[in-house]
């Protein structure tokens, strides 16, 4: 992983939680390369959350190209409580929204919303 | 009067087929060599030996600890990898390495359609089509206000009929490319200028997506079909059979303390459970993917996921022959406690969808009171771990009576 040329935007925040390493950096690749977002930057969440998180806008082509959007990365591996979400959401600024990006082993990614509060569904 | 085989051009139906067929036409990335008959071979062939050859690809991957995984780094290995067997997956894709082809035809806007364009172009088509379905609606109920209020007439507002369009009937609009035509006709006179700015801003593009393995499918190549080598990544040495085995299992232990012995090998290592369970299906002739999509661990496919969609999804369960091995087990391993009912009735729901069975397969690890964990040095502690299916359906007694 050291070698492949995203590494460098990445190597402090790994460097500092190195189990974490691994989804962090497939989830900036896949939103930088793959999803072609804008403006990516790595963020180092803290000691209490122990991880990194990745803000970024979409691509200029999508629906709300403006908006600054949140993604935390996880592991398949890990579990997940309300008290983790709740520190992810502080960590970042208590955003209305985060997207959750749930990694697997052969580079699969799932994304989920996830809001804080109620969110009427859209019609 | 034209074939109907051939309607929908290059890209659909009979052509495609064909196509599928000669290009994956080998299961596995080991080809037995055919040699023309002859009496030699028919003679030796009575006596049961055979002067088939096996074609070995060799090919070669990188170990990384970070991700868990092996990547297959050249285009030829990739390729190989991908059309025998479909092993592995490209990380910057749905499944098949296409990052380079759609960044390349990004900058040419031209040609025949990755299968991430297709989904998009789908997930478009059906939005509008969506879109239209409500207007229609919305246009048939105003229509029965009116009639109600001018002439007292009540009228129901169907929801189905000639004026609203349905799956079969609505076409997709092509107003956008129209558009785009008029908006470039009115700037043909600078259209040269930004022609010759866009020339130098191009830089030549690398290849930023690699193949990537899972621990299971790269230990499952390179053990029982021997056709690829994992090279450490620090020293660009092959790693030796033995060496591959200590180190899938210990990167799911314990995390390392420099100057200490490593960690005791267990058979609750989740590596060792799911690679059973990836061998059993393996084996079997399914092709075996991950199920993250549908909160699954596996799926099966028949042949591919070329060819046809995923008919059985896998839910690993490891069972502890020996319930006291649970207890004092410092791994938490996914399932292995009994599930509530909601999370099945929730896994069943969203697998039925999708036209998709459940499988719960029951993964059995020994008992160490049994079982010397010694045997955990080489593969041969398979023998220990047996898989055992359950197929979950929901009954609905009032619909099903047979």
């Amino acid at each position: 992983m050291d070698i492949h040329p995203s590494y460098s935007a990445l190597a402090s925040v790994v460097e500092r939680y190195p189990a974490h390493g691994g989804a962090l950096f497939q989830t900036y690749n896949d939103l930088k390369l793959a999803q072609q977002w804008r403006d990516v930057e790595v963020k180092d969440l803290g000691q209490v959350c122990k991880r990194g998180g990745i803000q970024g806008r979409r691509p200029k082509t999508a629906a709300d190209a403006d908006s600054l959007l949140h993604v935390v990365p996880c592991a398949l591996a890990e579990s997940i409580s309300m008290v983790w979400l709740k520190d992810v959401f502080e960590a970042l600024g208590n955003p209305s929204s985060i997207y959750l990006a749930v990694v697997s082993d052969d580079s699969s990614i799932v994304y989920y919303k996830l809001s804080s509060g109620i969110v009427k569904p859209s019609i | 009067m034209s074939s109907n085989r051939f309607r929908g051009g290059p890209n659909k139906g009979g052509p495609r087929r064909q196509e599928n067929n000669r290009i994956y036409r080998y299961p596995l990335p080991l080809i037995f060599s055919d040699s023309p008959p002859s009496r030699v071979r028919s003679i030796l062939g009575l006596l049961g030996l055979s002067l088939n050859q096996v074609l070995n690809p060799n090919c070669e991957g990188y170990y990384d600890v970070s991700t868990r995984s092996v990547w297959i780094v050249t285009q030829r290995d990739s390729e190989i990898l991908w059309r025998r067997g479909f092993f592995g997956k490209g990380n910057l894709s749905r499944s098949e390495p296409s990052w380079f082809v759609r960044q390349m035809k990004d900058r040419k806007s031209k040609g025949s359609m990755t299968s991430e364009e297709v989904r998009e172009k789908r997930r478009a088509d059906r939005k509008q089509f969506k879109l239209d379905r409500a207007a229609a609606i919305a246009k048939v109920a105003a229509e029965a206000e009116t009639i109600f209020e001018t002439e007292g007439r009540v009228v129901v507002p169907a929801l189905f009929g000639p004026e609203i369009p349905s799956g079969a009937t609505w076409k997709p609009s092509t107003v956008e490319p129209e558009a785009d035509a008029g908006l470039e006709q009115e700037q043909s006179g600078d259209a040269k200028d930004t022609e010759t700015k866009e020339e130098p801003e191009e830089e030549p593009l690398e290849d930023m997506e690699h193949l990537q393995l899972t621990l299971q499918e790269a230990f499952f190549l390179a053990w029982n079909l021997d056709c690829l080598s994992i090279l450490d990544p620090d020293t660009d040495e092959p790693l030796s059979l033995s060496e591959i085995w200590m180190t899938f299992q210990q990167v799911y232990l314990a995390p390392p303390i420099p100057n200490s012995p490593p960690p005791e090998l267990q058979f609750d290592n989740p590596f060792l459970v799911h690679y059973a369970a990836y061998h059993h299906y393996r084996s079997l002739g399914w092709v075996v993917k991950s199920g993250l999509k549908f909160c699954v661990d596996y799926l099966l496919y028949k042949r591919g996921p070329v060819f046809t969609h995923a008919e059985f999804a896998i839910v690993v369960c490891p069972v502890y022959e020996d319930p006291q091995d649970q207890e004092i087990s410092t791994t938490q391993l996914q399932n292995s406690s009994p599930f509530t009912w909601s999370w099945l009735g929730t896994i069943n729901r969203a697998n039925s969808q999708v036209m998709k069975t459940l499988i719960l397969a029951y993964v059995t690890i020994p008992a160490r009171s049994r079982v010397s964990r010694s045997v955990l040095n080489s593969p041969a502690c398979f023998a220990h771990y047996s898989v055992r299916e359950v197929i979950v359906r929901r009954f609905i007694p009032a619909r099903m009576r047979d």
